[in-house]
């Protein structure tokens, strides 16, 4: 069964059921992917999946249920539990439904240049030959990948919102791994793009140099230090924290910025954005989770709070508008809050070279492991294993690795001291949001090691 | 799920055009998650999982393909896509899917999915409220109940029809203790392979409580001062040491592609002689074990090292094909969505030689870790790191006042040797374990143990 048949057996059963206020939600993913190993192509998939989530306001709460198979029983059975689940909740006047009526932002949806299997093939037999070309340490275990993505989501409610919308995109990896002596060294990098945009040869040259440039990296001595944090870990550092900027988390006491709207929480070289139509991203949104019109706005604004993000619900509460931010992380998961394109605006240092000589002596950090476990999203305690390079009298010396950085991620913003002008949007990593900023300083930071 | 005909003609089209192997994974996942939070039921999310994963292999290349819809029109259209992908001519064999029974050692007494929501919300209640009232310093607490019923089916072009139904419970409880603009956090989340029963053997309110007796000890601990020091690891999710800093550099699909620290290492010393350690998945109703594996072969239990000695990697048939070695059963995947792989089960470092009170008594400073967080590991470099929730300093073979912010890291090779003391008081605790092929339910433990020197970070 198709979803447009399935979606009319669920709303006439909603509506049987004396629903008034209801909504389904869907999603299509189609995918393709190949990776290789050992100047081979090992893998080739192919996806074609797609899942429905039915939500309604039963006595004035939000009941959830979802489904991957579409038949006349399961519609059935997802109104009724939905149902059940909602009797059974305590949160009562945090049940919406929205209205149309928004202006929705059009999005120019590009060229969209769909792979065939044997272009994908080719581009990942491309990457993984240009990474073993790229230097005489790569060895076998290396691997490179492309995968080509394409998303439909469908949101229609009973209000009479009908909405739809499409994104797609190829994402091309080279992880390479260089070998000195007994010792292996494994890089990473990937980007996200049109397909036939995509440059085989930068990416396994990225790649590459993440590999070999850490071959000598040395433990540094415990100490306090002056760091510089990469473009790419200013990224990392957003998307384990992004959540402290949630309106429902600081409802909920899991935020340390509830109640700080319109203060001062960062340093006044901070000013953060969440843009949905971030012009390099290619994740782009007009609605959200619950059908509200996204915008841009400035979360911080030169070190000054000028709004959480908000869903319906927790902009009910606090009596603000949402700010288009309810997000579900997959269709069948409950509307959270969620940023899509978030980053720290550039800052005036300059190019990453020039941030060096603007450290002068310290350590640049391009690497930042175990996130999920050593940096804690409610407190914004963060002790984490890291590698990066030493910089001595504003030039990049050796590697360094095996060493730890810590810190509190709230003090951490009011600590900035720099923030360059080396601005890049990183791909998604889990759920659909990108993160992305410039590299930025921290005067004396923890550094366990040696 | 799909009969054995249709099962047949799928597995013969996807031979079609040369593959020496054919699989077909059904899955039929319910999966019901209740919320608590501000002490009440938040949300209660209910989703049917259903789909099928297909793969097909020529010699060690691979090719896979997934789709939700179980129409025989789709099924075979799926089929079609993995065949086109080799152009060769089919080889001339009989398919005949026979089924296989393997038993069930994971008895189920109460069937979640037959339980109201009433009797579970009752449950969660009890230990959100154990948690909330604990003291007056908790200011939120976030519980959930989570249950799973996984239904697989397996059939491939060796004749293989098995089918088995995995049944799950957990029970989440974070705690969150405020004093003076700060903020700590405490967790418990015990699981088994049972279903509501597992609230017979530990109460939701012995859950709540530790939760909260963590976030408070917390509370009140100043931050430890970063450097290398010897450490003691406390028993039960300790255990996720062994899992980081080892066990993922022992699973096939880091060994086939030469992307691991132990590559080539079978035989050799590569622990200190009073460790030995096991991944054994057929453990009754343990959080990481079942009757069969994703592809269909029977749990093992496996000695990984035996005092010291690297005996056995974790095998799946396709890396096994790579590295000319059996399936050691360890095939899984998250669902059907995903591409299974070598993973680990119920992972464990077994009791040792040593009493638990000589390995507090033989530091004179360090850190006794008696909570751990998770971790993570890169396999090629074997460079790990992980969390410490829950941590004390130990002075002059005492141990003493708490300490936050504590995250250990080092290279697996390394800490291998450097783990010079095992305790005798094995336990086990539950994790959800992320890799390529998901997020998998998989149980670590240990004994105490003494790590002789290892980097703490702090401040």
């Amino acid at each position: 069964m198709i979803y447009t048949e399935f979606k009319e057996l669920v709303m006439a059963a909603a509506a049987s059921r004396g629903l008034t206020e209801y909504e389904l939600y869907a999603e299509e993913k189609e995918n393709i992917s190949a990776e290789t190993l050992n100047h081979e192509i090992s893998a080739f998939s192919s996806g074609n999946v797609t899942g429905a989530c039915f939500r309604c306001v039963y006595q004035g709460k939000l009941g959830y249920a979802s489904t991957e198979l579409y038949t006349p029983s399961e519609a059935e059975r997802v109104v009724a539990a939905a149902m059940e689940n909602a009797a059974s909740l305590e949160t009562e006047g945090e049940a919406f439904i929205h209205e149309p009526g928004d202006t929705y932002t059009k999005i120019e949806s590009g060229t969209v240049t769909e792979p065939t299997a044997s272009g994908l093939t080719e581009l990942a037999m491309q990457i993984e030959e240009a990474a073993y070309a790229a230097d005489p340490k790569i060895v076998d275990g290396s691997q490179s990948g492309v995968d080509f993505h394409r998303n439909r989501i469908y949101l229609s409610n009973s209000r009479g919102l009908d909405l739809a919308h499409e994104n797609a995109y190829t994402a091309a990896y080279s992880s390479p791994i260089a070998r000195e002596g007994e010792e292996m060294f494994s890089g990473f990098y990937s980007k996200l793009g049109d397909f036939a945009q995509l440059d085989s040869q930068e990416i396994a040259r990225k790649g590459v140099e993440d590999a070999v440039s850490q071959i000598g990296a040395r433990t540094v001595s415990t100490g306090t230090y002056d760091v510089m944090f990469s473009n790419h870990m200013t990224a990392a550092l957003l998307r384990v924290y992004s959540n402290i900027f949630s309106a429902e988390a600081a409802q909920k006491g899991m935020s340390l910025l509830a109640g700080k709207e319109g203060e001062a929480v960062a340093a006044t070289c901070v000013t953060l954005t969440d843009d949905p139509f971030c012009e390099d991203s290619l994740v782009k949104i007009p609605f959200d989770g619950e059908g509200v019109a996204t915008r841009r706005k400035d979360v911080v604004k030169e070190g000054r709070l000028v709004t959480l993000l908000y869903n319906l619900a927790a902009a009910h509460k606090a009596g603000v508008a949402s700010t288009g931010n309810g997000v579900k992380a997959g269709y069948a998961a409950p509307v959270s809050i969620q940023p899509y394109n978030f980053y720290l605006e550039k800052g005036g240092g300059g190019t990453t070279e020039e941030m060096y000589e603007r450290l002068g002596d310290g350590i640049y950090i391009t690497e930042l492991n175990g996130m999920h476990a050593g940096a804690n999203p409610v407190t914004g305690d963060f002790s984490l294993a890291s590698a990066g390079f030493l910089i001595e009298k504003g030039k990049k010396t050796g590697p360094a690795k095996n060493f730890t950085v810590s810190g509190n991620f709230y003090q951490l913003l009011k600590d900035i001291a720099l923030v360059g002008d080396d601005w890049e949007l990183r791909p998604p990593m889990w759920g659909s949001a990108c993160f992305g900023g410039p590299s930025f300083i921290v005067r004396g930071m923890s550094i366990g090691g040696k | 799920m799909i009969n054995k005909a249709l099962l047949t003609r799928v597995l013969e089209k996807a031979l079609s055009t040369g593959a020496d192997f054919a699989e077909v994974y059904v899955e039929h996942t319910k999966e019901n998650n209740i919320a608590m939070i501000d002490s009440k039921v938040d949300s209660i999310t209910d989703q049917l999982i259903s789909g099928v994963g297909m793969r097909i292999f020529q010699g060690t290349r691979c090719v896979t393909a997934s789709c939700t819809s179980l129409e025989e029109s789709d099924l075979l259209a799926c089929a079609g896509r993995l065949a086109d992908a080799l152009d060769g001519v089919p080889v001339n064999r009989t398919l005949h899917l026979q089924e296989r029974l393997f038993g069930d050692i994971h008895p189920i007494r109460v069937v979640p999915g037959d339980s109201s929501l009433k009797t579970k919300t009752d449950l969660l209640k009890e230990g959100y409220f154990a948690a909330k009232n604990y003291h007056q310093d908790i200011s939120q607490v976030r519980a959930n109940l989570l249950d799973v019923d996984h239904q697989i089916l397996i059939a491939n072009s060796d004749g293989l029809f098995a089918q088995d139904r995995q049944i799950r419970t957990r029970m989440v409880v974070n705690a969150f203790a405020s004093k003076g603009g700060e903020k700590q956090s405490g967790s418990c989340s015990p699981g088994r392979r049972m279903g509501l029963e597992l609230f017979d053997m530990i109460s939701p309110k012995s859950i709540g409580e530790k939760a909260a007796r963590q976030a408070l000890t917390m509370l009140s601990a100043g931050y430890i001062q970063a450097g290398k020091m010897p450490v003691a690891i406390e028993s039960g999710f300790g255990g996720v040491i062994f899992h980081e800093a080892c066990g993922h550099s022992l699973e096939a699909s880091s060994v086939a592609p030469g992307q691991s620290q132990f590559c080539g290492k079978l035989g050799q010393q590569i622990a200190n002689p009073k460790l030995t350690a096991l991944d054994d998945g057929t453990i009754p109703n343990a959080w990481g074990s079942m009757n069969i594996d994703d592809e269909g072969t029977p749990a093992q239990r496996k000695v990984l090292i035996e005092n010291g000695i690297l005996k056995s990697y974790m095998v799946d048939k396709l890396n096994g094909r790579r590295m000319g070695m059996e399936s050691t059963g360890s095939s899984r995947r998250q669902s059907y969505l995903f591409d299974p792989t070598s993973r680990m089960t119920n992972t464990f470092i077994a009791n040792g030689p040593d009493r638990n009170e000589d390995i507090i008594s033989s530091i004179e400073y360090g850190l006794y870790a008696k909570a751990m967080g998770g971790g993570s590991v890169n396999p090629v470099t074997g460079a790990f790191n992980f969390s410490v929730n829950e941590g004390y300093i130990i002075r002059n073979g005492k141990i003493c006042e708490p300490v936050r912010g504590a995250s250990l890291i080092g290279k697996g090779s390394e800490i291998l040797m450097d783990i010079d003391m095992i305790g005798t008081n094995l336990e086990t605790a539950q994790g959800m374990c992320g890799a390529s092929s998901g997020s998998i339910p998989t149980e670590v433990g240990q004994p105490l143990i003494r790590v002789a020197s290892i980097t703490v970070g702090g401040r």
